[in-house]
């Protein structure tokens, strides 16, 4: 047993843990700079209830369902839940967070085109968990 | 076995908290930027980085079964099978 060379599993231990080490790193800045929120950030409070999505703006104003927002600006999203664990996406640009009730969670992220995407429930909560939409409507500011 | 042990408590205990501690960015405020853009990218790096290693590992595989295999031209037997001792 003692005979044989065995680097080539030295080798092999070194590389994996080597790429191991990498993927964490890499996810880990990521993860980094995407968590980081802009100063200048507005606050909207996401409030997700059977079967609905509300939302309120810094200035108090309300909307129920849907959501105007501006391109080029940045929005802080406090996301709660009323009732059940629900999710709040917005596929088109790769916003998730679960909505859990007592607990509120933090997403960013800034709109870059005007136009109307979809915000879905990602997280099974009910009969109509399919039909928990809302529509989010970035508008351009110069228009 | 030992050293690697404490090692692996020291580093869940110091050294990740402290690399964590020291590049993360703390309260500073963040920059702009399009989160569809850095997951997406970071997913791409990652899917490239799989399908290398998968390649890597299948292809050594194949070759280590075509080329070891009984019936191959090459294989001889091993020092154990030729002094017979099993």
């Amino acid at each position: 047993m003692g005979q044989h060379s065995n680097w080539p599993e030295w080798i092999y231990i070194g590389v994996v843990v080597a790429l191991l080490v990498w993927v964490g790193a890499e996810a880990w800045n990521v993860e980094r700079i995407v968590e980081h929120i802009p100063e200048d950030a507005e606050t909207i409070k996401v409030l997700g209830q059977q079967w609905f999505w509300t939302f309120e703006h810094e200035d108090g104003t309300t909307e129920i369902g849907q959501l105007h927002l501006e391109a080029g600006k940045a929005y802080r999203f406090e996301v709660t839940s009323k009732d059940v664990i629900h999710s709040f996406n917005i596929h088109d640009y790769v916003v998730l967070l679960d909505a859990v009730p007592g607990r509120t969670n933090i997403v960013w992220f800034s709109p870059t085109e005007a136009g109307e995407y979809d915000i879905q429930c990602r997280e099974y909560c009910g009969l109509i968990h399919y039909n928990m939409r809302g529509k989010l409507i970035v508008e351009d500011p110069t228009a | 076995m030992k050293g690697w042990f404490v090692l692996l408590v020291l580093a869940i205990l110091v050294i990740i908290p402290a690399a964590n501690y020291v590049y993360a960015a703390g309260d500073e405020p963040g920059e702009y930027l399009d989160r569809r853009v850095e997951i997406w990218n970071l997913f791409f790096r990652m899917m490239t980085v799989a399908f290398t290693i998968g390649a890597v590992v299948s292809g050594t595989i194949i070759w280590l079964i075509l080329r070891f295999r009984e019936s191959n031209p090459k294989a001889k037997p091993t020092p154990y099978e030729e002094a017979g001792e099993w």
